[in-house]
């Protein structure tokens, strides 16, 4: 009996080891996706899709694809990207109503047209051309003319001023690019169940393009496994970000308008993607308090949260979160399928005002100057609101500060004078000492680099706006260089202002980490926002320059030489000497000056002038006879001689 | 290769929709568009390189034309064009050599083995006036010295929606059903002058087979042949490849099918007819004649003898 549970036990601990390598070994791809709403305070809609697809750490050659993109694993392997961030976007993201100081708005609100940035794990020598080739692959795969960013004039290298402390980080910005259904059809092919199913089925193209902001973001990011042997793990989150409006049928303008997801989007969602691991719509409501430390324990007053005397909700959400200042439904969308569609919608009864939290300090980019040669930059810091409230001001040598950094790119031909930095903190000019903290200026080289500047700047907590300005002259570009239609001018890409002190994050209390959506708000990021991007009128060549140059030199030409042969070779009056030579007799002077013509000339001094001329002539025309027989003889010889077969 | 971003533009009052039709039936622009050339990217040079294959090592794949000497490739090109040439993006133009030496590439590297070129401007026909490549079928919309005219006007959008010639085209391949087998032949003379207000013109001089023997699936769409093996692999008989494609945009599209033979490229030489110049005339016979005698040097030594002669003759005489 002891012997056999002697030898069972050694069997047990076997098996419980091998389901335990099992079970650790074989981390499988995970696929969640998620959507939220959030209505804005100026009567729209902000809808946030969110797709997180993770891949474990596994062998490089020997990795299967299941739910994770092939495309995007493949670019990871060959470009040895560690993180990478590409974002296609359409409109302004509004701080003033929509908010700047939430993770959504932190990491959502991204610069006009493409904008890249990629950290490499490669040598230093080789980062730009794993930057021009991933560059090149991207617009490959995701149709855009992303490839403009090859060239050195169009990328910059930032250091601390962008945020992520790299020195093999590469960002580049194209203002320009359209961004239309075929940018959003790759992007959605990344995805296990593409536009098909689920959450993503939603997309209506026109819906999505006919709102006032959208933006898709892929973000991907690589985890290292730290073993030897095993490649890294890869986390690839999409999103995209649409403001739209809902159409309302009432007058009243203070009342927000009533919508549902069908009446956004034009479709509702039937079932969920069986691939991805959890399904969620979640709704945020901002500004509702008063409900804060209450229990929400008995039905009535759960009933009460979702359908109360200022607004409906049409389904009742599966779970409600609260934080500091908003309320958070949970809708789980498993259960729906084709014959009870989820469609879900809010309606207003009574009209609300809520105002979204700022960032401490909103920015604002404009140019000055005018004229076709110099003109300057500036960047407006105003204090809003909510400054005061925020958390995060620091404490430095006693005072209250906040800290600014600023990061701006210049293209070659907006050539910025350093010096002329100017910085004035409530309308006073400062020393740059006792502002300026830490600058990083990389100059431009023409056509070759563009410039870069990084700032940070302490300003106290008080500031109610601080102003940075600096001077440019603008350069001259060549005609090639400039497009071929008709265009306003040229673009410089937005200056990035984030504060390292202040903190963006969402925690709504319970412990949720199964949603990958809310645990990327609990994280805590950078509040960064984005400055418009400033357009630039260049001077045009003047193209009828060609044509004056040729008119002006052959004018010039033509009086040169006109007048040098005009003195060398014209004698005036020349035809009346020689007249008058021949009917007079032969006087001293003027046979002194016909023999002095005659020897200019060249001829034999004659004395019986009458003669010899016509003698001269019947000579000449029989040599002149004789000449012409000769030559016609050889042509006639050649000839013969040529052509005969 | 799309010059300008219609369906996005911040002009269109129905985004990311382009309509071919007033009664904005038919989205063109649906939800599975791929555009791989747009915006400033779409210049001649690209549009040469596409052609030749010509691309630099970082291209991705996605924007080359990866046709090889089976392939049929549809070329179809729309906008301003004049005689021998057709606007790209305001600032260059594509000749008619330009094509056709493009095309000469192509051929002398075998990357297609029939080519359709579909050309919908002003005077299309003069831009494949060069063309020499055997196996090239070409049709323009109008003569030397006609215009192509739009077909309609939207009011609601406020623009022309389509031309005319491409209008006709989308109408004849929307009257066929999957099974019709309609040929190249019923197409070409569906056109109408009348109605078009131009005459379409259709080369066939380097086109082999005739046109009422090739079906339009040749070039728009892809018929797919599939043989059912019973073992994995099997060499080269059953080749299949689909490319589905929407003809009705106007974007360069190539559609390819793989025959069973291989493809039988006449070798063709094109004989360079010179015309007759009495100069070179002779002096090819004169290099011939030199080279008939046997001691060169003579003949040169004669020849500097007799021209020192005349020289000398005729500067005594002056």
């Amino acid at each position: 009996m002891a012997s056999l549970v002697r030898s069972w036990i050694p069997l047990l601990i076997l098996q419980s080891f091998l389901v335990a390598v099992a079970f650790g070994s074989k981390e499988a791809e995970q696929f969640s996706e998620a959507l939220l709403l959030k209505p804005l305070p100026d009567r729209k809609v902000l809808a946030h899709f969110h797709f997180e697809n993770r891949a474990p750490p596994s062998n490089s050659h020997g990795r299967h694809h299941h739910l994770f993109p092939k495309a995007i694993s493949q670019l990871v392997q060959k470009f040895r990207v560690k993180e990478m961030e590409l974002s296609f976007t359409q409109g302004r993201w509004n701080h003033e109503h929509w908010g700047g100081f939430d993770p959504l708005s932190s990491m959502n609100a991204k610069p006009v047209g493409v904008e890249l940035w990629a950290v490499f794990d490669v040598p230093q020598s080789q980062v730009d051309t794993s930057w021009k080739n991933l560059t090149h692959a991207l617009s490959g795969l995701f149709c855009a003319s992303i490839n403009f960013l090859e060239s050195s004039t169009s990328y910059a290298a930032p250091t601390w001023g962008f945020g992520t402390n790299s020195d093999k980080l590469r960002y580049g910005s194209l203002p320009r690019e359209a961004v239309c259904t075929e940018n959003l059809t790759p992007w959605l092919k990344l995805l296990p169940c593409r536009d098909k199913d689920g959450i993503s089925a939603l997309m209506n193209r026109p819906s999505v393009y006919r709102g006032f902001y959208h933006s898709q973001r892929l973000h991907l990011s690589t985890v290292e496994s730290g073993q030897e042997g095993l490649g890294s793990g890869i986390v690839l989150e999409q999103t995209l970000t649409v403001v739209l409006q809902p159409e309302t049928t009432s007058v009243e303008t203070n009342m927000q308008p009533s919508w549902s997801l069908s009446s956004l989007f034009g479709r509702k969602v039937v079932g969920s993607c069986v691939l991805a691991k959890s399904s969620n719509v979640y709704l945020q409501l901002e500004g509702r308090l008063g409900h804060e430390s209450k229990n929400v324990d008995t039905e009535i007053e759960a009933h009460k949260l979702w359908k109360n005397a200022d607004f409906d909700l049409s389904l009742k959400p599966d779970r409600v979160l609260r934080e500091s200042s908003g309320l958070l439904f949970i809708f789980d969308i498993d259960k729906s399928s084709d014959s009870e569609p989820f469609d879900l919608g809010l309606n207003w009864k009574l009209p609300s005002k809520w105002s979204c939290q700022q960032a401490p300090l909103q920015a604002s980019r404009f140019l000055m100057g005018s004229g076709n040669e110099r003109g300057a930059i500036a960047i407006l810091l105003k204090a809003t609101e909510s400054q005061e409230k925020l958390p995060g001001r620091e404490l430095t040598d006693g005072r209250c500060t906040i800290k600014a950094n600023i990061f701006q790119i210049f293209p070659w031909y907006i050539k910025v004078y350093y010096h002329t930095l100017q910085i004035f903190v409530d309308q006073q000019q400062k020393t740059d000492s006792e502002v300026l903290k830490k600058i990083n200026v990389s100059p431009s080289t023409d056509k070759v680099s563009s410039g870069m500047l990084e700032m940070m700047l302490e300003l106290p907590c008080e500031v109610k706006s601080a102003a940075i300005s600096i001077e440019y002259d603008k350069g001259f570009l060549h005609i090639d260089e400039y497009p071929p239609d008709a265009n306003q001018g040229f673009d410089i890409p937005s200056a990035l202002i984030s504060f390292p002190s202040h903190h963006a994050s969402l925690d709504f209390q319970e412990e949720l980490s199964k949603s990958p959506l809310l645990s990327s708000f609990k994280e805590k990021s950078l509040v960064r926002s984005y400055t418009e991007v400033l357009l630039v009128p260049l001077t045009t060549p003047d193209f009828s320059m060609p044509y004056n140059v040729i008119t002006i030199t052959c004018t010039i030409f033509a009086l040169y030489f006109g007048s040098l042969l005009n003195v060398l070779r014209r004698r005036i009056g020349e035809e009346e000497r020689f007249l008058k030579s021949q009917g007079k007799k032969t006087g001293g002077v003027k046979q002194l000056l016909l023999r002095l013509t005659a020897k200019i000339r060249g001829r034999p001094i004659e004395a019986p002038s009458s003669e010899s001329p016509a003698a001269e002539s019947s000579f000449l025309s029989t040599k002149l006879i004789f000449k012409i027989i000769l030559i016609a003889g050889a042509a006639a010889a050649w000839q013969y001689f040529s052509t005969d077969k | 290769m799309l010059a300008d971003d219609m369906a996005c533009n911040a002009r269109n009052e129905y985004p990311a929709q382009v309509f071919n039709n007033e009664n904005h039936k038919l989205n063109l622009y649906g939800d599975n568009v791929e555009v791989d050339y747009r915006g400033y990217e779409v210049t001649v040079e690209n549009f040469l390189r596409v052609l030749t294959g010509r691309h630099e090592n970082a291209v991705p794949r996605s924007k080359r034309l990866l046709s090889d000497e089976g392939s049929h490739i549809l070329l179809y090109m729309t906008g301003h064009g004049g005689d021998e040439f057709l606007k790209f993006q305001d600032a260059e133009e594509l000749q008619s050599h330009d094509l056709a030496d493009a095309v000469k590439q192509m051929k002398e590297k075998r990357r297609f083995k029939e080519l359709m070129i579909m050309v919908d401007t002003c005077q299309a026909a003069t831009l494949f006036n060069q063309l020499q490549s055997p196996g090239v079928l070409a049709i323009g919309s109008s003569l030397k010295g006609e215009n192509s005219y739009s077909h309609h006007l939207d009011s609601d959008v406020g623009v022309s929606v389509v031309d005319r010639f491409t209008y006709y085209t989308l109408a004849f391949f929307e009257r066929l059903n999957i099974y019709d087998n309609a040929s190249l032949n019923s197409l070409f003379r569906s056109y109408d002058p009348k109605l078009l207000m131009s005459t379409a013109y259709y080369r066939t001089d380097l086109y082999q087979p005739h046109l009422a023997e090739v079906p339009v699936t040749n070039f728009f769409g892809s018929v797919m042949e599939t043989i059912h093996t019973d073992s994995v692999y099997k060499a080269f008989s059953s080749k299949t490849s689909n490319n589905k494609i929407n003809s009705e945009m106007p974007v360069n599209q190539l559609s390819e099918h793989d025959e069973l033979q291989k493809a039988n490229i006449p070798n063709d030489e094109l004989k360079t007819e010179k015309q007759k110049c009495p100069y070179t005339q002779m002096r090819v016979d004169l290099h011939e004649k030199l080279e008939k005698f046997e001691n060169v040097d003579t003949v040169v030594n004669l020849g500097i003898a007799v021209m020192v002669f005349v020289v000398m003759i005729s500067s005594s005489l002056l």
